[in-house]
């Protein structure tokens, strides 16, 4: 969307934002003024964690053909199957470095401190292995698979005003009070990654022609990343395995598992009542929902469904890399049930990044020639990390 | 029709002339009502002209992205349906490997043996939702990388095991306890296993994780296996039963054979127990001293408990099991991993 067509209404936005808030915010009161509940994020409304593009039906009904036979309708589903793994072969790194057609490599940015921000990949948590240390202290690991993914769009911090799903105000204006820094301070662009190429047939023909711009099969997951512009990705540049490197830290944003409708003494912490001594009907309940028969302020804690909200799980290393089936062995536990997307990316927290301006990882991402001699092993583990078919040997 | 004065449907004019005035012999009636009293003249349009109309209205905005989404009432599903994971899988390669079920088919059936000694291979009674093949396939892989490195023998609840485990603080670095497997539980690299024992006439309990790398040695001293699954009513049982001498002598065993089985029933002690164990079904305790210890209302409890309705209930039966063909896959994966893991041991030797 270029800046002449669009109305300029977000940079107005912006920059009414950063020189006089109190005059804009007038429709909504200061937090300060409230108790602490209002000041909770957690104020939603229906479409605030749907996928984005929510405006684009992705998934349609699959067509009955009567005039197929059975035998005909697998064939063709094969044969589509067939063009979707010759288009991710084709788009890949292995590719790209045997074409004849190969120009030379431009040149790398370099990794520069406290401002480079790499994008991130898609992953799919499988589940828990637990390992052990070399000191004898138990690890439970996350094994999250690595699925076929490629970049769709680089999208400038400057055009961020102008990009038709930020500007979307009103999850600003029930929540914070101001704009996220993010999209105000415009160092970060935004890189969307499709993942998980599959059947053509499974989606509508919008959906497919958002990939169809970038050249490449239609996938099932388009997640953003939050990138600086030194560390941009082309569209149709490919991500792998080794974007990540055993000892980085990663944060894993995925949505949590969903825990259905839930009272307030499971959902929110609260005390209930008595179970005995005379407690007429008042075990689980809420008990009063305002002071003085003064309104409900919004935010109010009550009953509703529990989970189904991204999360962040910050600062999670990567124990182990597995090259076979494409795993990553991550510590601890990430948000969100087995089969379930998540979004890895380098860690935001403060003393990560400063171990990363010690030792950059692969810039912008992982490319062939980073490759050691001799390729990688099958499962690549961490130093303090035991590999079961060794002896512990603790020292004395 | 008012606007482009196409000729008006038939149900139209069939309502119009409902509100004409019909003739009643005999009643003079003026030839027109008052203005006021006519009925409201209704208009009746064509939709080519409803739509011109509409479009006139509202000129043609390019739409942004909407305000709530098309389909708000739709569920966001994050999670990968298993038709998904097994079309993902298909196209991209890295799925889970089957060549070694596969080898296992070509072979004779899977020995008895295997099934006795791998028990913790079967993967865990959960639900569909928490379970992937990949990640138990490396639960599997890795118990046997772990059996390379020590002898993890086969062993019931019931049996009696030494095990030896490393510990800084201890004279010579590693502890060892003996005592009689009470539980076992777990699958996978997350088996536990608990052992109970007297020491100094103090009931001792210690709960070891199978695979956890400080475990120095099981030994085996005496294979048994129990009535039960688990014995945790000797919590409320005499000492006598589970005092087991640390300088116990192994017994052999053969692995041809079928684990014995101690059909001993265990008098408890008097109530107040640790836990109702007359609701569980425990084979092991000798049920009339304990019904003797129970009020009437208690025994009639227990024995309905004691029922088997429970071999009819077919939901229960598939929810607390895994399944046939599950079951079967691990074993067969394994299979080829003890004979690989058989070949290593030979070589080492």
């Amino acid at each position: 969307v270029s800046a002449a067509s669009a109305p300029a209404l977000s940079s107005q936005l912006i920059v009414a934002m950063a020189t006089a808030p109190h005059t804009w915010l007038r429709l909504v009161p200061s937090c300060r003024s409230y108790s602490k509940a209002t000041r909770l994020h957690k104020i939603d409304y229906p479409w605030k964690d749907e996928p984005k593009p929510h405006w684009v039906r992705q998934f349609e009904a699959r067509r009955v053909d009567a005039d197929l036979t059975p035998e005909n309708r697998d064939w063709l589903r094969q044969w589509r199957l067939q063009r979707v793994r010759d288009a991710v072969a084709s788009s890949s790194e292995a590719a790209a470095a045997a074409s004849p057609l190969k120009e030379p490599p431009a040149a790398r940015p370099l990794w520069t401190p406290r401002v480079s921000q790499r994008c991130g990949l898609v992953g799919i948590k499988l589940g828990i292995l637990p390992m052990w240390y070399r000191n004898g202290q138990k690890v439970h690991t996350t094994v999250v698979q690595i699925p076929d993914q490629r970049v769709l769009r680089w999208v400038p911090p400057e055009d961020l005003g102008n990009y038709a799903s930020l500007r979307e105000m009103r999850p600003y204006r029930l929540n914070q009070s101001l704009l996220p820094r993010w999209l105000t301070q415009q160092r970060w662009g935004l890189q969307l990654v499709g993942a998980v190429p599959a059947d053509p047939a499974n989606f509508t023909a919008q959906w497919c022609g958002i990939f169809k711009a970038a050249g490449l099969p239609p996938m099932r997951k388009i997640s953003r990343f939050l990138v600086s512009p030194d560390a941009a990705l082309q569209p149709g540049a490919c991500l792998g395995l080794h974007h990540f490197r055993v000892g980085d830290c990663v944060d894993v944003v995925a949505r949590t598992v969903n825990r259905g409708f839930q009272g307030v003494m499971e959902r929110h912490l609260m005390e209930g009542g008595p179970a005995a001594h005379g407690s007429t009907k008042f075990h689980r309940k809420m008990g009063s929902a305002a002071g003085g028969g003064g309104p409900i302020y919004r935010g109010k804690r009550m009953p509703g469904v529990m989970g189904n909200r991204f999360r962040a799980a910050r600062s999670l290393p990567v124990l182990r890399v597995n090259t076979k089936h494409r795993l990553l062995f991550i510590k601890g536990f990430t948000p969100g049930p087995p089969h379930s997307y998540c979004q890895i990316m380098d860690s935001w927290m403060l003393d990560v990044r400063r171990s990363l301006d010690a030792n950059p990882p692969p810039m912008p991402t992982y490319f062939a020639e980073d490759a050691p001699e001799g390729g990688y092993p099958e499962d690549v583990y961490h130093p303090d990390l035991l590999p079961y078919d060794q002896p512990l040997e603790l020292p004395d | 029709c008012f606007s482009c004065q196409h000729p008006a449907r038939d149900a139209t004019s069939a309502i119009s002339s409902s509100w004409q005035l019909r003739p009643v012999p005999g009643l003079q009636v003026p030839l027109r009502l008052p203005s006021d009293r006519r009925p409201p003249v209704r208009r009746f349009a064509c939709p080519a002209s409803i739509a011109a109309a509409s479009a006139a209205a509202s000129p043609a905005v390019p739409p942004g992205p909407p305000l709530a989404p098309a389909g708000i009432a739709r569920v966001y599903k994050p999670r990968l349906s298993p038709e998904a994971m097994k079309e993902f899988w298909r196209l991209s390669g890295i799925g889970p490997d089957h060549s070694r079920a596969k080898a296992a088919d070509q072979q004779a059936e899977v020995p008895p043996e295997i099934k006795r000694l791998y028990q913790e291979a079967l993967p865990p009674i959960v639900s569909q939702d928490y379970r992937d093949p990949i990640v138990e396939s490396l639960h599997r892989a890795e118990m046997m990388r772990r059996r390379r490195v020590i002898n993890i023998p086969e062993f019931h609840v019931g049996s009696i095991l030494a095990v030896s485990v490393m510990d800084k603080h201890a004279p010579n670095k590693v502890n060892r306890f003996v005592g009689l497997c009470i539980l076992r539980r777990h699958t996978g690299l997350f088996t536990t296993f608990t052992l109970r024992n007297m020491v100094d006439q103090v009931c001792v309990q210690i709960e070891y994780e199978l695979y956890s790398p400080s475990i120095v040695s099981i030994q085996l001293l005496k294979l048994e296996r129990r009535l039960d699954d688990n014995l945790l009513y000797l919590m409320d049982a005499p000492h006598s039963h589970c005092t087991i001498p640390f300088d116990m002598v192994p017994e052999p065993y053969s692995r041809n054979d079928p684990v014995p089985v101690n059909r001993e029933r265990v008098r408890l002690n008097p109530p107040p127990w640790m836990c109702k164990w007359h609701l569980h079904g425990y084979q092991g305790i000798d049920l009339e001293h304990l019904y003797s210890y129970l009020s009437d209302k208690d025994v009639a409890k227990a024995i309905e408990f004691s029922k088997a309705y429970k071999r009819y209930d077919l939901l229960d039966q598939y929810l607390n099991r895994v399944p046939v063909p599950d079951a079967d896959y691990a074993f067969k994966d394994i299979f080829i991993q003890h004979q690989e893991l058989l070949q290593h041991q030979q070589q080492q030797q």
